[in-house]
């Protein structure tokens, strides 16, 4: 039943998610206490400043009080497995406190608006990209499994193990150094034009930014999907009912579109999944050198400004992304395989 | 397995490779820079630039974000190019008094059309020392560009700038040429040392640079007041160029190549290591799963799949954030994520291998497991993991040099992705300095591809299923 193997593969993916946070709770921690420990201070001493007419020693007492209060309400006085476990629940919880110095757009220090704001930004620019390398890798790897050993096939895998180890982020450093300082055709940095325009040229305008970025991801993306596509056509094509198909007399654009992509759905649609995912896993620090102000580019603010908060926060939702990514592919996989779920194990 | 037998399978796969034309080229470059790595003492053009390459003083005497020599071939007016001039000619003279004077003289042919940025004379002491620096030219004039007297010296090196101490001197012999108006809109400050220096002399010469090409000597000269007791050693001079080495520096003056040459054997070392750990890791970790099977098997099977659910680069970015870790943690970090490459493909062909005959009679023979598992498993899936093990080189450079772009690399030495870093903190992208960001990637890419070639070709070899019919 596909109902139970759906509903078994998410609990599965809920639970590991779990596990993983609460190792990063182990780990990071010291750095975690700390971080809550001069917030804390920081906070008793706005407190004070407040307070007006009282004798030093009721001032002291005072702050003491606030001090002893505040470590309880976070907890910091209990023991070492029960402040783990809460500060597990509390990212599990997406309660992730409030931020050091970075701040939302709104001027906000909720951790979980600052990332939240940023999600769908990385969301838009790493799906569309996947999108674009995906149908441009099936249609090179189809034309490559066509003719394997052609003159396409071999300059084209050739290519694909040039870019095979090429960082993300120099490509983009080079793209933006010809086309942005160059040719002056693409804008440097960022999402809008400031102010950002109205109507139907807001989204012009953010196609224009976003441009660059793509064809970063783009350009370093599609050959890896093409050479799989290859070898996965490639071997559906000396299957015999291709050769049957073939034989009745039925069009190669049909036999390549019609029998063997359909054949080929599972393993592409896992592959192209696992592709997004590995440029999320890899690749998301280059929005760092577009200014792109998503997920990957506040890692770059969170390190610079050492905003403990906010990189964990940040690493909590990117890892769930992630989570989500690994659930939808078994589950795509499941339904356009029936093989799989009947096993039972993914 | 023994050694013969080795052998004929090592001579069985060189004559499947040797076929593979991508697999030779990336071999080709592999050793290359295994000799780069090697021979790395002689090729280095500044020595000592693995341990001083964030040491300000070794670099001073460069110039900041000069392009690479060759650029010259590309330029209508000739930039000079940096150079460095060891062999003075020493001449010893005795003045009245027991004083001993000694000189030394550098050539400096010059054939630039741009004056050199400035003019260094080192020189190592003993004792009370004045110095003087003077240069003549190849019309005849000499000018005395400036005097130091250096007292109680100790070994220290005395750094003499013509740019900086000759600008009175240079003022002083443009007064022969200029006229009295013209000079009202000069002082001593307003004028660069060397345009003067390496400039035509006639009138309108502070006002124009025309090169004055040939033979420059270089002079030096210390008044030993004391000979017993003093001595001047290692002199030489810099003639600083705003075209520098072959691949430029950059704005701190560090010579380019230099840090690159010397980031290659930790990209190698980084790649290398990291992939051999845990291809390793994983194939030992795919066979225990697969032999011992049931519970054991789950326990690794849930284990596996909680680190394969991690994305690599976040979580190493913020442990690097957090534990600032040197480049062996890093390492090890690293490892920690990619053991996982491997597995599931071994732990596959070991499930196979489990129920084949030979093992259940080295069973029947009373084998021990450590023994069937060392002796009859190993040896043939490790060859098979030698195809993931070259595939996950690249993403180990590219992975430090990720984190090393963020800022949180390992400050001890020096790697590619460091020097991508300064790059990006100089504004190298924004004033074009293509020499300071192009190379570095290019080798990480360079390196990826290499790995590429040779994994995609063993890969072709081990998995026949893939070759082209």
């Amino acid at each position: 039943m596909y109902k139970w193997f759906a509903l078994k593969r998410v609990l599965k993916g809920i639970f590991t998610y779990v596990i993983i946070i609460f190792i990063m709770s182990v780990l990071f921690n010291t750095v975690n206490e700390q971080t809550m420990r001069s917030n804390i201070e920081e906070q008793v001493r706005a407190e004070t400043m407040r307070l007006k007419n009282m004798q030093p020693a009721a001032i002291q007492r005072f702050q003491q009080q606030r001090r002893d209060d505040l470590i309880h309400l976070y907890r910091l006085d209990r023991p070492f497995m029960e402040r783990i476990l809460y500060r597990t629940w509390n990212t599990l919880t997406f309660n992730f406190g409030k931020s050091t110095i970075i701040k939302s757009s709104r001027g906000e220090r909720e951790v979980l608006t600052i990332v939240g704001e940023a999600l769908p930004r990385s969301l838009i620019l790493f799906t569309l990209a996947a999108v674009i390398e995906i149908i441009v890798g099936i249609i090179l790897g189809l034309k490559k499994a066509q003719k394997p050993g052609g003159s396409l096939d071999r300059t084209t895998s050739l290519l694909t193990m040039i870019v095979y180890g090429m960082p993300t982020f120099w490509v983009a450093m080079i793209l933006i150094m010809f086309f942005v300082y160059q040719l002056k055709i693409f804008p440097s940095a960022g999402m809008h034009s400031v102010p950002p325009p109205q109507g139907i040229m807001y989204f012009i305008d953010l196609l224009w930014h976003m441009t660059l970025p793509l064809l970063t991801l783009v350009v370093i993306g599609f050959w890896g999907i093409s050479y799989v596509v290859r070898n996965i056509v490639l071997n559906i094509l000396q299957e015999d009912y291709i050769m049957a198909a073939r034989a009745r007399g039925i069009p190669e654009n049909k036999v390549l579109f019609g029998h063997t992509l359909r054949t080929a759905a599972p393993p592409l649609i896992t592959m192209s999944v696992l592709s997004l995912l590995s440029s999320i896993s890899g690749a998301i620090i280059f929005e760092g050198i577009f200014s792109w102000p998503g997920l990957g580019n506040l890692y770059w603010i969170a390190v610079q400004q050492n905003d403990i908060p906010v990189l964990m926060g940040d690493l909590a939702i990117t890892v769930g992304i992630y989570q989500i990514g690994l659930i939808l592919l078994d589950l795509t996989y499941g339904f356009m395989d029936p093989r799989i779920k009947v096993g039972g194990k993914a | 397995m023994n050694l013969g037998d080795t052998k004929y399978r090592i001579s069985e796969f060189w004559s499947e490779f040797r076929k593979e034309r991508s697999g030779l080229v990336g071999l080709a470059i592999l050793v290359l820079s295994l000799l780069v790595v090697i021979f790395e003492p002689a090729i280095l053009p500044w020595k000592e630039a693995n341990s001083k390459w964030r040491s300000i003083d070794y670099w001073q005497d460069n110039s900041a974000s000069a392009p690479p020599a060759w650029t010259n071939a590309f330029t209508k007016l000739k930039a000079p190019v940096t150079v460095r001039l060891d062999d003075g000619e020493k001449e010893e003279a005795y003045l009245d008094g027991g004083v001993k004077l000694v000189t030394y003289t550098f050539d400096y042919h010059y054939t630039a059309d741009k004056a050199p940025l400035d003019v260094i004379f080192h020189i190592t002491g003993h004792g009370d020392i004045p110095f003087q620096v003077s240069v003549e030219r190849p019309d005849g004039t000499t000018l005395d560009l400036g005097q130091r007297f250096e007292q109680g010296l100790a070994g220290q090196d005395i750094r003499i700038s013509v740019d900086n101490d000759g600008r009175e001197a240079a003022f002083t012999f443009i007064k022969n040429y200029e006229s009295e108006g013209a000079l009202e809109q000069y002082s001593g400050k307003s004028l660069r040392t060397n345009d003067i220096l390496f400039n035509t002399a006639r009138e309108g010469m502070a006002r124009e640079f025309r090169p004055l090409k040939g033979n420059y000597k270089l002079m030096v000269k210390a008044m030993l007041l004391d000979p017993e007791n003093s001595d001047v050693q290692k002199p030489y001079v810099v003639v600083t160029g705003s075209v520098s080495g072959l691949l430029g520096t950059d704005d701190s003056k560090r010579d380019l190549f230099s840090g690159l040459v010397a980031g290659l054997k930790w990209a190698l070392l980084i790649g290398l290591l990291t992939s051999a750990i845990s291809v390793l890791i994983g194939v030992m970790y795919g066979i225990i799963s697969a032999y011992f099977g049931g519970t054991v098997d789950s326990v690794m099977q849930f284990i596996y799949q909680i680190v394969n659910s991690m994305p690599v680069l976040p979580v190493l970015i913020v442990i690097s954030a957090i534990f600032k870790p040197n480049i062996w943690m890093l390492i090890a970090v690293m490892v920690l994520f990619f053991w996982t490459g491997s597995v599931m493909t071994v732990r596959s062909m070991a499930l196979q291998i489990k129920e084949e005959t030979y093992i259940e009679a080295a069973k029947a023979l009373g084998a021990k497991k450590s023994r069937i598992i060392f002796k009859h498993m190993v040896p043939i899936l490790i060859p098979y993991s030698f195809a993931s093990m070259a595939l996950s080189v690249p993403s180990a450079i590219v992975y430090e040099s990720s984190v090393s772009l963020l800022g949180l690399g390992d400050a001890t030495i020096v790697t590619w992705g460091q020097i991508l870093h300064d790059a990006m903190q100089g504004a190298a992208i924004l004033k074009g300095i293509w020499w300071w960001v192009l190379p570095p990637g290019l080798l990480i890419a360079i390196m990826g591809m290499t790995f590429a070639f040779l994994g995609f070709s063993m890969d072709k070899i081990l998995h026949p299923k893939l070759k082209t019919r």
